[in-house]
């Protein structure tokens, strides 16, 4: 398992840095070894169709997606209105989930909300697995001295507290949309690019893939049409979860003043005020949802995660 | 101790006072006060029976008092540190300042015995006390007053504050001799605040010897500096010698930061502190009624001496579209001030049309813009056909409860026609864009002061500058006018006179408008009822003295039940 | 065993070195500086320009960082511009504070996470599991800032068990210290929970699918014996590789719970020092926890050869 590059000698420097995160490495690719074999261990024993529960938690997931698309054409109230005499209002007909602290409808809020939520996770870990997966795919199969420096850039960029890192950009930078979304590409690049690497290398001493080298198959057709197939289910599983951990931080940002500027709603903003200024005794409505909906998300963005690593993923060792 | 000229501290990401919240105090050259409110009395307590604050029984000696405050104060050395008001809580407990304000409004000596001008007030005499010794056993005399006048002088920080004075001279062991180089009837208030607190000799030769370190805090006061871990806990320990005699009743004192409004409140409730202070206004109503039954409630609605500090929008005059009068004016017609103060100040409604309340002397009605929005959408479209639609940017700090006060006040600008955004900011930088003009309009809280000629430095023609350089008149707004009433005020003895010349001034600017009033800026504290004592101070020749001026207490007269 | 070594302090260095870098740079080009926060309002390019020469702060770039990098090869981490207090002094008080929340935390969570995920992993896709899973994600749906809170209002104002704020050294009453750590270290470590709930829960299903396994079961060893001594061992991987994360991220991450529970930890510090444009705090901050992420990864690495003996040292 661990460092079959050396036997099948797809590095090419020896010496000091060599190996320049042996532990890690190892670590990686045994995690990933291991999550694989349960695969097909799972399968043997464990065969069932995806269930009823997977199927709500998409439906679920497409209710989500489908209200932040299509928020403008829902009878809903305006998201930014302060209505006074409405202050902390509970549920009710005309306020389905109630009102803040400055009378807005926290359903509207909550919806437009997601937006914000599903943007961040989605475009961040997208970009990031875009980056992060595409070097850790080549980077895991060719090995060498690029692998070493990879790895030594991300092992860095994970050493360094991100924290000074987002307030100094979005200080230096401005806190828009977009630009809180690279901000958080880049924090999940190190991440998705270890995992990657660490799926492609466990691929890329087995049979099938040397044989497609004997066959004379070039480094860019073994890395795309042999490896990246087996390492999808991999990066897919961990990216959804990236995505569900990314739509947590940037409620932490919120609550420190970093995320999209007010009055635009996010989960993680409205989530914040909720926990602020005392809201959570007086209201604690406007936390809840939020977070109800965040927690349902979450659930089913990692159930669906698991049911599809379950059920898809390509068996190993054919040849 | 007039300070109260700050910007708001407190901050989320802003321990330390000194993070571009507290503005340096610029004044020196307050006029003294005409019989204003003489009530050091408290706001409505919780507690049935005795007045919160104010002890019953006889003193016992001993125990331990904690108090959670806002932030930790940022050093103990007055010529190289701001002292906002948090400081100056701090700074009481070991250090005693020359003057202090008594509850009439007059400047009584503290550390001094006497402070005499001559008839020019060009020329004044304090004489200290004999007998007065430092915690290190070191005597006070003149030849120390003025080695700290000299440390401060030479200072960055608060050279500023005592430019007015030429010379001093100690003409014997006891007796002090300040030159002004120009008339000021009112130059002894300047040594109630951060410039007249008196440290040790030794204190002022360990920063020479060793300049970036932090010196060992040497002074006079009730408590003994014990130990100070920043930004965890502040202790000082009971002064056997305090040239006050019979005091203080307490063992030590400790203050420990608690940032989070909340979180302190719990801290009061839970045990952990014995008295918090507090800037939210939410903290009053919730030691109001049923929910400060066992405690002791006292807050800024009541007993403020001069002008309270107040929060307001600040309006650039000297960029678009802030410069355009009409633009001022939709923007003051368009804010529900009662909604406002609802909503962010608590709901204790106070009417504000100008920086002078109603219980001052100097208050008058001002015609100061009411809500109008019929009246300010005029305006806007006025200034539309000529102009297109204005749109400015309205910022803050990076704080909960401004983000929650920006948020209302762009909806109520946006619904007259304007085109608002908002913008938190971090405080560091919003010092900076306010000191340059790099802005257009802003939340700050400012004015505090016992009497108006402390707030010169922010309205007077000769603090202003173009956009990019540095100037104190924030809203770059030249008005003569005022200009002309403040050296009025300060410099005349009659109090028609003054009361008239800082009338024009409120008059003034509302008519200007650099400034959109919302709610006075409220201080309180909370205390466990056995802390007995805590808001009624005695000054060392008797009298009352100002007992919570604008967030300060004096920690001497304090017990423990 | 000496060439791992040498090969892993050499990393140690190497990185720190880079770090350093990145910090300064990153601290130093943020617009603003530290005169402009001590001056205040005081900010005149006269008074700037001479508190800026005191603080050494106009000299070339490159020159401060060789100026920073000297001392602190002769143990000057250099000090505050603000407060003054060396910054060793700071990394003394604070790190001690940082670690243990971080201790506690883990410690809670691997003893809520393990015991759980043996018990689940048994029986996949049944109530208990499924009720357990729920619960996970909804810790992880709730940031410290959200659970801190309730926690003080439950546990604190409501029912009187633990004080709202407070830190009390280890050293100084250990019992205190501990009373005071519990919320804010419970505030952080539901994140910790799910993460290894879901590790460890997922390669044990795996691995009892196994031919040794079987192979146990068959001899008629009794569950509890196969979980405990069997099944265990070779299901950490993913456990042990997700604690070097999640670890790594909490180490500079705590500064939310610091913030609400007033305690004097590195990370708020650092927060606040990159607001105030405290350099040398800074700098001398994101260095050692750098090197504490290091040092981290090192430990975990090390329990991964003893774990698995075919995971070689290299």
């Amino acid at each position: 398992m661990p460092d079959d590059r050396e036997l099948a000698g797809t590095h090419a420097s020896e010496g000091l840095l060599v190996d320049w995160v042996p532990g890690t490495a190892a670590v990686d690719e045994l995690v990933v070894s291991r999550q694989s074999e349960s695969l097909d261990s799972d399968d043997l024993l464990v065969k069932k169709p995806l269930g009823f529960l997977f199927w709500l938690a998409l439906g679920w997931v497409g209710l989500i997606v489908l209200l932040a698309v299509i928020a403008d054409l829902l009878p809903l109230a305006n998201p930014n209105f302060q209505n006074y005499s409405a202050i902390n209002a509970g549920p009710s007909v005309h306020h389905l989930l109630g009102t803040d602290d400055l009378g807005r409808d926290l359903l509207s809020r909550v919806i437009y909300g997601s937006r914000v939520s599903l943007i961040v996770g989605f475009a961040a870990v997208t970009i990031g697995m875009v980056i992060g997966g595409t070097l850790g795919l080549i980077s895991g199969y060719k090995g060498g001295r690029m692998d070493t420096w990879l790895n030594a850039g991300a092992f860095v960029l994970l050493a360094f507290p991100a924290i000074v890192a987002v307030i100094a950009i979005v200080a230096f930078w401005g806190h828009s949309l977009y630009k809180i979304t690279i901000i958080l590409s880049v924090a999940v690049i190190p991440l998705l690019y270890r995992v990657v690497r660490a799926s492609s290398l466990s691929f890329a001493n087995r049979d099938f893939v040397v044989a497609a080298r004997t066959m004379g198959a070039s480094s860019t057709r073994i890395v795309f049409r042999e490896i990246l197939p087996n390492v999808i289910p991999a990066a897919v599983s961990f990216g959804l979860i990236t995505v569900a951990g990314v739509i947590v931080v940037e409620g932490t940002l919120a609550f420190l003043g970093l995320s999209v500027a007010l009055p635009t709603p996010s989960w993680g903003n409205i989530i914040s005020e909720g926990a602020t200024n005392g809201n959570l005794q007086v209201n604690p409505y406007i936390m809840l949802w939020p977070v109800l909906a965040m927690f349902l998300l979450l659930l089913s963005i990692n159930l669906i995660g698991d049911r599809l690593r379950q059920r898809f993923d390509v068996r190993e060792g054919l040849l | 101790m007039a300070s109260g000229n700050e910007i708001s501290r407190r901050s989320f990401l802003s321990r330390s006072a000194v993070a571009g919240g507290a503005v340096a105090l610029g004044a020196g050259a307050p006029s003294l006060l005409a019989g204003c409110s003489s009530s050091s009395g408290s706001a409505g307590s919780p507690t049935t029976g005795s007045k919160a604050g104010v002890g019953t029984g006889t003193p016992k000696r001993g125990g331990s008092l904690t108090v959670g405050t806002l932030a930790d104060i940022d050093g103990f050395y007055p010529p190289s540190n701001h002292w906002d008001t948090n400081g100056y809580n701090y700074a009481n407990a070991i250090y005693d300042p020359l003057m202090a304000v008594a509850t009439d409004g007059s400047i009584q000596p503290y550390l001094a015995k006497s402070m005499t001008s001559n008839s020019t007030f060009d020329t004044w005499t304090m004489t200290l006390r004999p007998g007065i010794k430092f915690h290190n056993g070191s005597d006070l005399t003149s030849a120390v007053v003025k080695a700290n006048y000299d440390a401060l002088k030479v200072s960055l920080l608060t050279g500023v504050a005592l430019k007015q004075v030429a010379s001093v001279t100690t003409p014997d062991d006891m007796t002090v001799v300040y030159t002004l180089t120009a008339p000021n009837p009112t130059f002894s208030s300047g040594l109630t605040t951060q410039v007249g607190y008196v440290v040790a000799e030794e204190m002022i030769q360990a920063v020479t010897a060793h300049p970036s370190t932090a010196p060992k805090p040497i002074g006079t006061g009730p408590f003994i500096y014990s130990q100070w871990q920043p930004n965890d806990h502040f202790t000082a320990t009971r002064n056997p010698n305090y040239w006050r005699t019979g005091f203080p009743y307490l063992d030590q004192i400790t203050f420990k930061p608690i940032p989070d409004t909340v979180q302190r409140e719990a801290s009061l409730r839970t045990g952990v502190v014995d008295m918090i202070q507090s800037t939210d206004p939410n903290t009053i109503n919730r030691f109001s009624g049923s929910g400060g039954s066992n405690y002791q409630l006292v807050d800024t609605r009541t007993g403020v001496i001069g002008q309270p500090t107040v929060a307001f929008l600040m309006l650039n005059t000297a960029v678009t579209p802030t410069n355009d009068l009409r633009v001022r004016q939709a923007l003051a017609k368009g804010l529900d001030v009662a909604t406002i103060q609802r909503l962010f100040g608590g709901g204790f409604a106070k009417p504000i049309n100008g920086v002078f309340l109603p219980d001052s002397p100097y208050y008058s009605n001002t015609g100061y813009p009411t809500f109008d929005p019929a009246g300010a959408k005029a305006l806007v479209n006025e200034y539309k056909a000529q102009h297109g639609t204005p749109s400015l940017q309205l910022i803050t700090i990076t704080d909960p409860l401004l983000g929650k006060l920006i948020q209302i006040v762009q909806q109520m600008w946006n619904q007259v026609g304007f085109d608002i955004s908002i913008s938190q900011v971090q405080q560091a930088n919003i010092i900076t864009d306010f000191v340059a003009g790099n802005f257009q309009a802003a939340t700050i809280y400012q004015f505090g002061a016992v009497n108006p000629d402390l707030n010169y430095v922010w309205w007077s023609t000769t603090t202003l500058s173009p956009v990019g350089q540095i100037g104190l008149n924030f809203p770059r707004n030249n008005d003569p006018q005022i200009e002309a009433a403040m050296l009025t005020g300060r410099h005349t003895t009659d109090t028609a006179t003054r009361v008239t010349a800082y009338q024009a001034v409120n008059e003034r600017l509302a008519q200007d408008l650099p400034y959109l009033w919302l709610d006075q800026y409220l201080f309180s504290e909370v205390a466990q009822n056995r802390v007995q004592n805590f808001n009624n101070p005695i000054l060392p020749d008797g009298g009352a003295q100002y007992a919570y001026n604008e967030g300060i207490f004096v920690p001497t007269q304090i017990w423990l039940a | 065993m000496g060439k791992y070594l040498l090969r892993r302090f050499i990393q140690l260095v190497v990185v720190s070195f880079i770090i350093s870098v990145l910090a300064f740079l990153l601290i130093h080009l943020l617009p603003g500086d530290p005169a402009t926060i001590i001056l205040g309002p005081n900010d005149t390019a006269q008074n700037k320009a001479i508190l800026l020469h005191q603080l050494g702060l106009n000299k070339p770039l490159w020159q401060q960082y060789t100026t920073w990098i000297t001392a602190i090869f002769h143990g000057d981490l250099g000090q505050s511009y603000l407060n003054h207090q060396t910054v060793t002094h700071i990394l003394a008080t604070g790190a001690p504070i940082d670690i243990e929340l971080i201790i506690i935390s883990q410690i809670i969570a691997f003893a809520v996470a393990i015991p759980m995920a043996l018990i689940t992993s048994r029986r996949p896709n049944r109530p208990v599991d499924n009720v357990a899973t729920t619960g996970t994600f909804g810790m992880l749906a709730l940031p410290p800032f959200v659970i801190a809170p309730i926690l003080v209002a439950i546990f604190a104002v409501g029912l009187g068990w633990f004080p709202a704020t407070g830190y009390v050294p280890f050293t100084q009453d250990p019992v205190a210290n501990l009373h005071n750590m519990i919320l804010p270290s419970l505030a952080i470590t539901a994140g910790s929970i799910a993460v290894y709930y879901r590790l460890l829960r997922s390669d044990l299903i795996s691995t009892l699918q196994e031919d040794f396994i079987t192979m146990a079961r068959s001899k008629g060893l009794s569950s509890r014996f196969i979980m405990w001594r069997h099944a265990f061992r070779p299901s950490t991987f993913s456990l042990l590789a997700g604690a070097g994360v999640n670890i790594g991220a909490l180490i500079a991450g705590t500064f939310v719970v610091e913030y609400l529970f007033a305690l004097n930890g590195l990370g708020y510090t650092l927060v606040q020092a990159v607001y105030q444009r405290d350099y040398l705090v800074v700098q001398g901050i994101a260095l050692v926890v750098a090197i504490a992420y290091v040092v981290l990864q090192f430990i975990i690495d090390f329990i991964f050869t003893v774990v698995d003996p075919r995971v070689t040292r290299g």
